[in-house]
């Protein structure tokens, strides 16, 4: 796994220089930065009102007719995507090298997972004319998604707190939470 | 400016600033940025789901039910209120000698003001103040974002 991530690293860095000139430019980060935050509250905003909606809230709305926010959750997350691999594509070893952005990077796999099995398993039953309730698995679906997404941003917020360091002599683990000789 | 500067000089000095500031444990300034990052994703996300739909996304939800998902959205606003104070006694020199925290400040409260408004009239799909509202967050999320690299004075001995 180390091995892939310093090759990660070198395909970042050399992936695309535009960007990153742009990203190094005065107001190129601060921009990202920026943009990368109202991709999160839209995101959140969207996805957390539907998610809040399956545990009960506003339950004279009809879950169908809510779930047409879904597609402007779905703009934030693509924002975000786009604004994120920027900044990867300037300082790839602060990300690749960061357990805090490992932990964000698997707990943004267990949403998207947890989005597919609630489309395959409870879709149908809420999407049923007059569900008031949703199902038990559509609920369980919501509390992991708002967990899930909560957990992005907090792990998003603790990138700085947990910039790696050097690794020592023996080299990194199975998974590089440092920056591997071979990296420098 | 000097007078701005020796009280924000002395709260800097007190051990909670210094604490909050430069305690080395993630459940100090980590995790209270990390609250204020969330009650914002609450705040101006909530919003900006009740200003889509008066814009015309998701045209079957009953407009006025979308009222149920304020209580959350002042739940982020409180959350905020509340860690903001906390990052202001961290870092007070840092903001209140930057424009750009004020004009924050300003957007926030124009943003306060129109979800009063907005919920009181959301039966007429009050367009405009959707839009305004969508503004005042974004810009707030905005000029909030940009204090990390427009500031003057991080420190009052800086």
């Amino acid at each position: 796994m180390a091995d892939f991530q310093v090759w990660l690293v070198h395909w970042y860095a050399h992936a695309a220089p535009p960007i990153a000139a742009f990203m190094r430019s005065k107001w190129g980060w601060p921009f990202a930065e920026s943009v990368h935050f109202l991709g999160l509250s839209m995101l959140v905003g969207c996805v957390g009102v539907f998610d809040l909606r399956l545990l009960g809230v506003g339950k004279r709305i009809p879950i169908t007719a809510l779930h047409k926010l879904i597609p402007w959750g779905l703009l934030g997350f693509a924002i975000n995507v786009s604004t994120g691999s920027m900044f990867l594509l300037t300082e790839p070893d602060q990300y690749f090298y960061n357990p805090s952005f490992q932990f964000k990077v698997l707990f943004i796999m267990i949403a998207g997972l947890n989005a597919l099995l609630f489309y395959v398993t409870s879709w149908g039953r809420v999407n049923a004319d007059g569900t008031i309730n949703a199902p038990r698995a559509g609920k369980v679906a919501a509390v992991i998604s708002l967990s899930m997404w909560i957990s992005v941003i907090v792990c998003g917020r603790l990138l700085t707190f947990y910039r790696p360091g050097p690794c020592p002599k023996e080299g990194p683990g199975f998974i590089a939470d440092c920056t591997p000789r071979s990296s420098r | 400016m000097q007078q701005l500067i020796h009280f924000t000089g002395w709260i800097e000095s007190t051990a909670f600033s210094d604490w909050v500031r430069g305690a080395p444990t993630v459940f100090a300034f980590p995790a209270i940025l990390s609250c204020h990052t969330i009650g914002m994703g609450l705040a101006a996300g909530i919003n900006a789901a009740i200003a889509f739909r008066i814009l015309g996304v998701a045209p079957n939800v009953p407009i006025a039910e979308m009222k149920r998902f304020l209580p959350i959205m002042w739940f982020g606003f409180w959350l905020n209120f509340v860690s903001g104070i906390v990052l202001l006694i961290a870092y007070p020199t840092k903001a209140l000698t930057n424009p750009d925290f004020y004009l924050k400040l300003l957007l926030i409260a124009g943003g306060v003001w129109l979800v009063g408004i907005i919920r009181d009239r959301i039966e007429t799909f009050p367009k405009r103040l959707a839009w305004a509202s969508i503004l005042c967050w974004g810009g707030a999320i905005t000029s909030g974002r940009l204090l990390a690299y427009t500031y003057r004075h991080l420190m009052a001995g800086l």
